[in-house]
């Protein structure tokens, strides 16, 4: 926790959650939802598609969209560490935000074991999409979902926003 | 005008269901961002497409994911009266929620812009085709535009009392 404090009281933590302009916390907020946007939205969208709606589409051509996501996942995960800079003690002392974490790399596993089931397999350009990929498909939709709720709950379930509360052990 | 529409919507039995219980609004926050990444995942990458990304999707059966992000927008729409009826006061002196409103109705205008005068030509490009300079600004536009939604959206907590008139002076 004394690292904590250390943190906050750094240029970069106290810049990014006390400065009055837009381009602090502000910004990193709004990098963050776009982001996520980007992301859970265009893995949404493939999932759907493997779950067969819009099935005339070809799916082939999907997978140009993955570096998309690659690239909206970066935007996310350093926003995410500049969120947590700015507040560190406010996540680190919440369960929740660790059960975020996981919920993410677990979406990132399925996202790639998707990417090579649906778009390594032969069949694909025949419109075969085997069951195991739908499987997979259901349960990125789930993942990020559990994401994008774990997050928004972050908010609202936090126990010590500084880390000076959180030493004085309230 | 702000305090009567303020009061009376918070002496309404749905204001009271909004703000009743403490998890209703997370709840409405989670539905509000599951819908607008449904609209960025279907609608967002449909622009894309017409600026040139994943060239081998034909615009005309990528079009058929474009109602699952009229969904989301439709869920929005809902999850956001209810904001708006549980909480006026958030939203009614906040010139980031005026922003926000204004994009919205820009980014329904520009839909309507690609109906008018696009969709046929959009619809005719087949794998590979690149679409016309228009096509390309209306998705630009869009793109724009909603990322300007999510912007303002994001920032409505910081303009609780920030409304035009403060700004004005």
């Amino acid at each position: 926790m004394e690292h904590l404090v250390w943190l906050e009281a750094t240029g970069l933590s106290t810049c990014l959650r006390e400065s009055l302009s837009l381009l602090a916390f502000p910004f990193v907020l709004v990098l963050h939802t776009v982001g996520m946007a980007f992301l859970a939205g265009t893995n949404a969208a493939i999932d759907l598609r493997v779950l067969g709606v819009a099935s005339a589409m070809p799916l082939r051509p999907m997978e140009r969209f993955f570096p998309l996501m690659w690239i909206a996942f970066g935007v996310s995960a350093v926003s995410g560490v500049l969120l947590l800079v700015a507040y560190p003690a406010k996540g680190l002392t919440n369960p929740l935000f660790y059960g975020k974490l996981l919920l993410v790399g677990a979406a990132i596993v399925v996202m790639r074991a998707l990417r090579k089931r649906v778009f390594g397999d032969p069949a694909l350009e025949s419109g075969f999409v085997s069951r195991q990929s739908k499987a997979l498909a259901g349960v990125s939709l789930l993942l990020w979902g559990g994401v994008i709720t774990s997050g928004r709950l972050l908010a609202y379930t936090y126990t010590y926003l500084r880390a000076a509360e959180a030493l004085a052990g309230n | 005008m702000d305090r009567a529409l303020v009061e009376w919507l918070q002496s309404t039995s749905l204001s009271a269901a909004v703000t009743g219980n403490a998890w209703v609004w997370p709840l409405l926050e989670t539905l509000h961002f599951a819908g607008l990444s449904l609209l960025i995942g279907t609608i967002g990458l449909f622009d894309l497409r017409l600026l040139g990304l994943a060239k081998g999707l034909p615009p005309k059966l990528m079009a058929r994911l474009i109602p699952w992000g009229l969904a989301g927008f439709a869920m929005n729409v809902v999850t956001g009266v209810l904001f708006f009826v549980g909480e006026p006061g958030n939203y009614v002196n906040n010139v980031a929620f005026y922003c926000k409103m204004a994009f919205v109705a820009l980014a329904g205008l520009n839909v309507l812009v690609f109906y008018l005068a696009m969709v046929k030509s959009v619809e005719a490009l087949g794998p590979g085709d690149d679409a016309p300079l228009g096509a390309k600004l209306v998705a630009a536009t869009s793109l724009i535009l909603w990322i300007g939604v999510m912007a303002a959206g994001r920032l409505l907590t910081f303009y609780h009392d920030h409304g035009i008139g403060q700004i004005i002076e």
